[in-house]
């Protein structure tokens, strides 16, 4: 077993180091990262401060975007040894199988590349000079004042999920912003953030030493102290009571940004349901839904079909899981763990037993766990058991969902619709209203871009502090 | 002459009441679920649909292991009965509440008989196996309190039937345990030196051993007290370790882990397997304490989680089981909980509904949870 160092500790001493921890990632990968000192840690933070005082922070937002860049072109080459370690590492770690997890891969990176990150921060900020200096606002050659955005200076970021590039993505933004980056990285994705991190210390040898990214048991509360005691802010992702536990510990007044999880789903008016069309859209819905193996933020549980289209709700659940099968080949679902494939085989035994007891329920299914499209004509919002298991469901009329929506509220994220442009308004219109962030297309759904209000929020301004010069 | 049925049911009856110490060949257990099978094929319409979409008859089938196995999910889904379901004698339902997006699993008992002959002499061979008979203080409210709890009937049948002077229970579905109530009579065991036998859920022993420790209390029980806890903390926030667990009852309760045995149930079954413990205690044996054993009328399959064919001894997959007892819905019962198999039993290895996702969409329990945390709101 060939161990991976699932870290990047910036002038790491063994003095730092607790002890070495070695655990097996898959059958043949092995995961070695330091369990630090709790004085270690705070010694590394305490680094990165002053490196960041030296470097980062007089640095324009443009040259730590192109360094990015730089960082996302090496793991975006086949060739270089970063991206070679992040193959092997990536299906091993998150389930997802090497053609998804290098499709996932090729996919996150873009979001890192220069095209993407000024799209982010002129989205974000208008004038991404606020973050160098002051700019005048609003900009205009008579105005009397200027204004300036300054990031924290030293963020503590605690991933969660096996989702890939998800960690990246944060630890992108708060460069962006000019912090000092500590990540913590998840059990199921340890690979990619410590890969970034190295690739990035490479190409701009100014950033090396302001971000760090490794593992530990979410939970160690000695080494959580420091980091939650040194941070100027606080970014969790996974929720539930890590996330509780992470936010009492936190100390009064660092901001503390949480990313919980989300329930995401689909809708598909009846004038999208022409013969001609349907084809392509279940191709796209069965794309959302094969994407991450549906354990993405943005992957949707269920779609719901309006009646009275060409093709018909039933109809339709036949097409998803057609398309389903076709994409087996080209992105298998990946490994699961034995609780995920017995929750499969439970919800396909209930369906089953509801289509016989007179239930208007058709189950469509690979012959082993692969793909499931259940149809179930009763309306109720339900919960997938995901690793591609899709319910789809008839509505009389798609204005339904919203009386339908309750017990999904706190958790609504992004709903994709098929519809007539002026329905998707006035859709997304009511939804947003009820808690959905993000209205987007099947197509689109597993990619939001890159200046998406994620979870309804702005994801660099919610980590700005602005100062107002008047004269 | 009796009706077949009757002549099953009574031969069933007859095996319970020899006890579980009375071994039952593979042969005999074999021929026994295989007529229990033919039995509900034949009264279960929707159980022999299911069975016929995966080929299994009565005719085809050989083999217990090959009995087709319900998911647990199918009991929110349809009464499983062989039977009337119109003429259950108490129909015993899963956790949770009946508004929000989840349904409630039933299970249809149509001969409660069944379940007090199935119940009584395991719990005698795994928590009394010395025979004693203590005052039974239980943790989970009384089958008046909460008729459809398979637990709380359970838990009555055992205080009526092997419990001393002094039995009680301490819970009411409504106010929850009574916390003052519970300590101060165990108190009075104490100082009487009486041996006790505590029944509970863990999470209910949790929230006490919580409250011992916030105000300083703790207990040196008599030798030969005991303690019987069951159930995770499935869908609760809270999860305490059952060695955490173990640690304080020695701690707090003066009960030592030999003397602590977990039971594992289900809603579903009618029959039960126990931890080890006390029943190696008692004989002398030293294995792993910790391991599952159950009356010889059931049976675990440890299953491969993909095809659900019976895995090799020694690795993990998900547990099925073959209950006997289950005459009058299904016998074979398939789990989402993690199992091991080992000599002489298998280990529980956590039950494995509502496992998180991997990911960062949402679990199924927690968009439940909120959706009853919403339904019981203001």
């Amino acid at each position: 077993m060939s161990p991976f160092d699932a870290f990047h500790l910036p002038g790491l001493e063994e003095s730092d180091v607790e002890r070495w921890e070695t655990r097996p990632l898959g059958r043949d990968l092995a995961l070695r990262f330091p369990l630090l000192h709790p004085a270690g840690l705070a010694r590394l933070l305490a680094r990165m401060r002053e490196a960041r005082a030296r470097t980062l922070s007089a640095l324009p937002v443009a040259r730590i975007a192109r360094a990015i860049d730089r960082a996302a072109a090496r793991l975006a080459d086949p060739a270089d040894p970063l991206r070679v370690a992040a193959d092997v590492a990536l299906p091993a770690a998150t389930g997802l199988s090497a053609p998804m997890a290098r499709h996932v891969l090729d996919r996150a990176l873009l979001d890192w590349r220069e095209p993407a990150l000024h799209a982010l921060l002129a989205d974000e900020l208008g004038d991404p000079a606020v973050l160098d200096d002051f700019r005048p606002r609003p900009a205009r050659p008579d105005t009397t004042r200027h204004v300036r955005a300054f990031g924290p200076a030293l963020a503590f970021h605690v991933f969660a999920g096996n989702v890939p590039g998800v960690a990246v993505t944060s630890i992108v933004r708060s460069l962006l912003v000019k912090a000092a980056t500590l990540g913590k990285t998840a059990a199921d994705e340890p690979a990619l953030a410590p890969l970034f991190a190295r690739a990035l210390a490479d190409v701009c040898p100014e950033l090396a030493d302001v971000l760090a990214v490794t593992y530990w048991p979410g939970g160690h509360e000695a080494i959580e102290a420091v980091a939650l005691r040194e941070a100027d802010a606080v970014v969790v992702y996974g929720g539930g009571a890590a996330e509780e536990s992470l936010r009492r510990r936190t100390p009064p007044g660092t901001p503390f940004l949480a990313h919980g999880p989300r329930y995401s789903f689909g809708l598909i008016g009846r004038e999208a349901l022409t013969a001609d069309r349907a084809p392509a859209l279940a191709d796209d819905v069965a794309h959302a839904v094969a994407l991450f193996d549906q354990q993405g933020c943005v992957s949707p549980h269920m779609v719901y079909v309006e009646q009275g289209g060409e093709v018909s709700p039933r109809e339709f659940a036949a097409l998803i899981a057609g398309a389903l099968e076709r994409l087996e080949a080209a992105l298998p679902r990946g490994s699961l763990r034995p609780g995920d494939a017995a929750a499969i085989h439970a919800a396909r035994g209930a369906a089953e037993f509801r289509t016989i007891a007179g239930a208007d329920v058709v189950l469509h299914a690979s012959p082993g766990t692969e793909w499931t499209v259940a149809f179930d004509a009763d309306p109720a919002f339900t919960a997938s058991c995901l690793n591609r298991f899709l319910w789809v469901k008839p509505l009389a009329d798609l204005g339904d969902v919203l009386g339908l929506a309750g017990p999904v509220r706190a958790f609504l994220q992004t709903v994709a619709i098929a519809a007539a442009e002026d329905r998707r308004r006035e859709l997304g219109a009511a939804l947003g209203r009820i808690g959905a962030a993000r209205i987007t297309t099947f197509r689109a759904m597993p990619w939001p871009p890159p200046a998406w209000h994620h979870d309804g929020r702005g994801p660099l301004l919610e980590l700005l502090r602005w100062v107002d010069l008047e004269s | 002459m009796l009706a077949p049925d009757d002549t099953l049911r009574s031969e069933l009856l007859a095996l319970f009441a020899r006890g579980v110490d009375q071994p039952l060949s593979d042969a005999d257990f074999n021929a026994l679920a295989l007529r229990v099978f033919a039995y509900q094929f034949e009264r279960n319409a929707a159980y022999a649909a299911y069975c016929r979409r995966r080929g299994a008859t009565p005719a085809t089938v050989v083999d217990w292991r090959g009995i087709p196995a319900v998911p647990t999910a199918a009991f929110k889904e349809i009464p499983l009965v062989a039977g009337d379901p119109a003429a259950a004698r108490a129909v015993f339902r899963t956790s949770g509440t009946t508004r929000g997006p989840e349904r409630r699993g039933a299970h249809y008992v149509l001969d409660l008989s069944l379940y007090r002959a199935s119940l009584l002499p395991t719990f005698e061979a795994y928590v009394l196996p010395d025979g004693a008979r203590l005052p039974m203080l239980s943790l989970i409210p009384s089958a008046a309190d909460a008729p459809d709890s398979s637990l709380s009937w359970m838990v009555t049948a055992l205080l009526e039937a092997l419990g001393a002077s002094g039995s009680e229970c301490f819970a009411t579905p409504g106010a929850g345990l009574d916390v003052g109530r519970l300590s101060r009579a165990v108190r009075g065991f104490e100082a009487a030196g009486q041996p006790i036998a505590l029944l509970g859920t863990s999470l209910a022993f949790a929230h006490w051993l919580d409250e011992l420790r916030a105000h300083g209390e703790r207990f040196a029980l008599p030798p030969g007290s005991r303690l019987m806890d069951t159930g995770g903390f499935k869908g609760h926030r809270r999860e305490v370790p059952s060695e955490a667990l173990r640690a304080d009852y020695r701690d707090l309760l003066g009960i030592p882990e030999t003397h602590v045995v977990n039971e594992y149930g289900m809603t579903e079954l009618l029959s039960q397997y126990y931890d080890a413990a006390l029943h190696d205690h008692t004989r002398g044996h030293a294995r792993d304490a910790r391991r599952k054993l159950g009356p010889p009328w059931l049976r675990a399959v440890v299953a491969d989680p993909e095809t659900l064919e019976p895995l090799p001894p020694g690795e993990v997959g998900i547990l099925r089981h073959v209950d006997l007892a289950n005459l009058d819905s299904v016998l074979a019962v398939q789990t989402e909980d993690l199992g091991r198999e080992v000599e002489g039993g298998f280990l529980l290895l956590g039950r494995a509904a509502g496992a998180a996702p991997r990911g960062c969409s949402i679990a199924a329990d927690l968009l439940i949870q909120a959706a009853r945390a919403q339904a019981s709101g203001p």
